[in-house]
């Protein structure tokens, strides 16, 4: 993707060169880019490396996307993450074209996942023959291998 | 309306059970700047909110919040899992044990029951939104901590997801506190408060008293 013209630099932003006084400022990010891959965004914790600023600068290294839910979470994480954006970015073009390939992705992941492993939501057991939602495991209980039964 | 989706926002997978971290990880799910307090905190602000951005600001991150309680209370009950009464001891949980046995309840580290005293929503745009963002500062600072603490690499592996998320929600309330006072009186930016005056100004406008 093409990177836009700004006026500085990812890890900073821009602030109004006069201001009414007694009130606090957080310069506005200027662009969505750039960015993290869905599955380093997860383990980062965030999208955008201009946002990334880690304790004593010890970050995870380890990736989770080695199975379908690990897949998805990705997905939705950086969904979620580009949603957050739009909320304070809602006229970025470039941004929702992104967040709309995003919704796409997730949507396939999801399908993915639940045909695999059973509902997420109660409504994905539309034409199963049986009432899976109880089926274990429930997401607090510890599995070794992420998703597995 | 909330619809629960059965999956967590990030994978825990404690693979050591280690009562004695769960002891002061539970701040994050009940304590004075846990996530439980973070949900609450924004999803019941949103309320008054007058401007659009802020309306889904809050009820996005408020929401992320929940299932940031999530995390932090599975994060307890795996670190507690199929303890033993001397592991209890072992670990210095014997307080809690006796109240909860190995149920995830909401409290500071110091033992205090979750408190609605911990959260404000002050119904006013400037004040709730700066609280928040202090909230955020607050969560990551415990979170540090948190880390300075712990040194099982499958818990702190989580926490460093949570606390980063932290650093994203100021950034994201401090834009919205930038979109929200750029429609205020630039001249004086206390004059109103616009989650409340809007409907006054439009009263005293049909009196004719402007």
């Amino acid at each position: 993707m093409e990177e836009k013209k700004r006026a500085c630099d990812y890890k900073s932003g821009q602030l109004p060169s006069c201001a009414p006084l007694a009130l606090s400022y957080v310069p506005m990010q200027e662009g969505s880019t750039p960015q993290y891959e869905a599955d380093e965004a997860l383990i980062r914790g965030t999208l955008f490396p201009g946002l990334d600023l880690p304790w004593k600068n010890i970050v995870n290294t380890v990736p989770h996307s080695d199975t379908p839910l690990g897949e998805l979470m990705a997905l939705d994480f950086v969904v979620h993450e580009l949603g957050l954006y739009l909320d304070t970015h809602k006229d970025d073009a470039e941004a929702f074209a992104l967040y709309q390939s995003f919704l796409r992705l997730a949507e396939e992941g999801r399908k993915r996942y639940v045909e695999l492993y059973g509902p997420l939501t109660r409504p994905d057991m539309l034409g199963d023959k049986s009432f899976t939602w109880l089926n274990n495991p429930w997401p607090w209980d510890y599995t070794e291998r992420m998703g597995d039964k | 309306m909330f619809i629960y989706e059965k999956k967590l926002q990030y994978p825990v997978r404690i693979k050591n059970p280690n009562p004695a971290l769960a002891k002061f990880i539970i701040t994050q799910y009940g304590g004075p700047d846990g996530e439980l307090a973070a949900s609450l905190r924004y999803l019941s602000q949103r309320f008054s909110m007058p401007y659009p951005e802020l309306k889904g600001l809050l009820t996005d991150i408020g929401v992320e919040e929940l299932g940031h309680m999530e995390i932090v209370a599975t994060i307890v009950h795996q670190l507690t899992r199929s303890m033993s009464e001397e592991d209890v001891k072992r670990a210095g949980l014997e307080t809690y044990f006796v109240d909860h046995t190995a149920g995830v309840y909401p409290q500071f580290a110091s033992g205090t029951p979750w408190t609605a005293a911990t959260i404000a929503v002050k119904g006013d745009v400037i004040t709730d939104l700066i609280e928040d963002m202090a909230a955020e500062q607050k969560a990551r600072t415990t979170y540090d901590n948190i880390l300075r603490m712990s040194d099982d690499p499958d818990v702190n592996d989580v926490i460093r997801f949570l606390r980063e998320r932290e650093i994203v929600h100021f950034q994201r309330f401090g834009e919205g506190l930038r979109l929200a006072t750029e429609r205020m009186d630039q001249k004086n930016i206390y004059a109103i408060n616009p989650a409340f005056d809007r409907q006054r100004a439009v009263t005293t406008t049909e009196k004719g008293t402007t």
